[in-house]
């Protein structure tokens, strides 16, 4: 018996393949160009908060709105896009394997996300485009920006079908058997991107891409948001989900444990899934012409995400409180001692998970309707989304960047870069902790979000916000700081790191865990749930919107936009 | 009569302490920063 299940043990644990060199250079191909777009968007956002400070002008005529539009646009959709179907991908090779024709669908699928980002962003860059990330009309780009993005998402759509048809071959090849966890997430976080995407697609297609053309004289404004927001929220998922993958099944294996558990881990996708879609209304509470009942519902269906995302938590604090035990580390919190404060691999993501104490609070507040009338379209948000998308997922990105780079590349992480990441991860957490702090505070007194600097004809309140400013300035002056930090160590791993072998990192079940229940793979289950609950919440508002749509809004393309 | 015993489970349930308190202390931050936006709502 006991043998028995020892070669169970190992069989399904067994999971890990080689990647080959020709499948490293496919994924360090995305990797490599989310790191350009950090040094580039980093330093937009450097200007940023120079100029919000009050003490410096753009030169040469450059205008704020464009850097703000190259800031979001190429750190919220390009790098980080890139960097998970790079990482997914790498994820997926390890565990399930890849096959010739996928392989070259894959780099099909990267050279149209790269022409459409190249046109995108030279579209913004002669200020054609300064429209920021979220292209809200009736802001009018030029047509060339709409059709970069809609390229970026069809690029990202191969990468969702390759993924699919990944698990789907290692199925046919393992008939009964669970599909290794990491796949398993991989699958789910693009079934999310896939329906998610569909909103903002028939947005750019159906409105955006007409209109800019000339064909159609007006837009629908609210419909354009309300597409968007459905595709908005699940965004922030599709960048979370990748740091959790790490979270649950590398970040075990760093410290020296085991996965807590398989079958949580699989149902906190499977409920993120569920909830991360039907509740883009809470970006729109504030919005005139959606009724205050479909606001409430979805407030309801956001607030389920707290179910999974404390099941994380929950998840995380486990396993290192089994692992410390086990070392023999006694007491309520003395656990936390063995953690490996000295390894960049765990310390990055560790403090990511921390930034999402707070930020996962904040979340809950800018979701509740009258909290998010004390909030909204000021700063807060903007600190708010600084703490989960650029310090949760991005140093949870960037603790994956220190194994496998040189994993891909057949280096090694040394201890000096080893030391420069705790640097780096160090001027991280101090820079950001100032920056988002400061707009934290500013928010409550009523800064607002979006906007070049102003005195606002001197009022009063504006006084008030003069010190944040100057603090956000500092905060995101340090933040460039570990930026050039970051990228010297990605070029260091990448290209002149030793040559060896660096360990990718996927952690094993424990050896008496209860078998996963087979129920967590029904995926035409949990597809139909997630579309019946997106058709519950989103029918009737559309049709409402549609029905009762005002006349559709002339271009705006000055005085930012298309100038 | 002889008292009846469980068998003994073949393995041990980990001591989660201080997860659990790690967890409600979370909890309780969540808690206490919306009461204090709420708060801020009703004072303006």
């Amino acid at each position: 018996m006991a043998i028995e299940k020892l070669l169970k043990y190992e069989h399904d644990n067994k999971f890990s393949l080689t990647i080959s060199k020709s499948e490293s250079r496919l994924y360090m191909s995305f990797i490599g160009f989310a790191f350009i777009a950090l040094f580039v968007g980093g330093l937009m956002g450097l200007l940023q908060v120079l100029v919000r400070s009050g003490y410096y002008t753009l030169p040469a005529g450059i205008d704020y709105y464009q850097v703000l539009t190259v800031h979001g646009v190429i750190l919220g959709l390009v790098l980080t896009t890139y960097f998970i179907i790079g990482f997914q991908y790498a994820l997926m090779g390890k565990t399930v394997g890849i096959s010739e024709t996928q392989f070259r669908v894959a780099w099909l699928g990267f050279w149209i996300m790269t022409l459409g980002t190249i046109m995108s962003a030279i579209t913004i860059l002669y200020g054609k485009a300064s429209v920021l990330y979220t292209f809200y009309a009736p802001l009018q780009a030029h047509p060339a920006f709409y059709i970069g993005l809609a390229l970026v998402i069809i690029g990202s759509w191969i990468a969702c079908f390759v993924n699919w048809r990944q698990l789907y071959v290692w199925k046919k090849k393992h008939p009964g058997e669970k599909s290794p966890l990491l796949a398993f997430m991989v699958v789910i976080n693009m079934i999310m991107w896939f329906i998610a995407t569909l909103g903002v697609a028939a947005s750019v297609l159906l409105q955006f891409i007409p209109w800019s053309l000339g064909y159609a004289a007006t837009i629908d404004v609210l419909l354009s948001r309300t597409l968007f927001w459905y595709f908005g929220h699940p965004l922030v998922y599709f960048w979370l989900l990748p740091a959790y993958m790490a979270w649950y099944a590398i970040i075990p294996k760093i410290i020296g444990g085991k996965i807590f558990s398989d079958s949580l881990a699989r149902l906190s996708f499977v409920l993120f899934l569920f909830f991360s879609i039907p509740v883009g209304l809470h970006h729109q509470l504030t919005e005139p012409g959606v009724q205050t009942t479909w606001k409430f519902v979805q407030i309801i269906l956001t607030f389920m995400v707290i179910v999974p995302s404390l099941m994380t938590a929950f998840s995380m604090f486990a396993t290192f409180e089994i692992t410390g035990r086990r070392k023999g580390f006694g007491g309520l919190f003395g656990w936390f001692v063995h953690l490996p404060w000295k390894d960049v691999r765990f310390l990055a993501p560790f403090i990511g998970m921390l930034a999402f104490i707070p930020g996962g609070a904040g979340g809950l507040i800018n979701a509740s309707y009258q909290l998010n009338s004390v909030i909204h379209n000021t700063i807060w948000v903007t600190g708010h989304f600084h703490l989960t998308v650029a310090t949760t997922v991005i140093l949870t990105f960037f603790g994956i960047t220190y194994w496998l780079v040189p994993h891909l590349t057949g280096r090694k992480l040394t201890p000096t870069i080893n030391r420069l990441g705790i640097i780096q991860t160090i001027f991280w957490a101090v820079g950001m902790t100032i920056m988002s702090t400061a707009m934290h505070i500013q928010g409550l007194l009523g800064g607002p979000r979006r906007s070049a600097y102003s005195e606002y004809g001197g009022s009063e309140q504006v006084a008030e916000w003069g010190a944040y400013q100057v603090a956000q300035a500092v905060g995101g002056t340090i933040l460039f700081i570990g930026i050039v930090l970051m990228v010297y160590i990605f070029i260091k791993l990448a290209f002149f790191s030793p040559k060896g072998n660096e360990e990718f990192p996927i952690a094993k079940e424990e050896m008496d865990a209860e078998p996963t229940p087979m129920w967590l793979e029904r995926w035409k289950l949990w597809v139909t749930i997630t579309i019946a609950l997106i058709l519950f919440a989103y029918t009737i508002p559309i049709i409402d919107i549609i029905q009762h749509a005002p006349p559709g809004s002339a271009p705006f393309a000055w005085p930012i936009g298309n100038n | 009569m002889k008292k009846k015993t469980l068998p003994k489970s073949s393995s041990q349930e980990p001591n989660l302490k201080g997860t659990i308190i790690s967890v409600s202390i979370i909890g309780l931050i969540i808690v206490a920063s919306w009461f204090g936006v709420f708060g801020l709502f009703l004072s303006r």
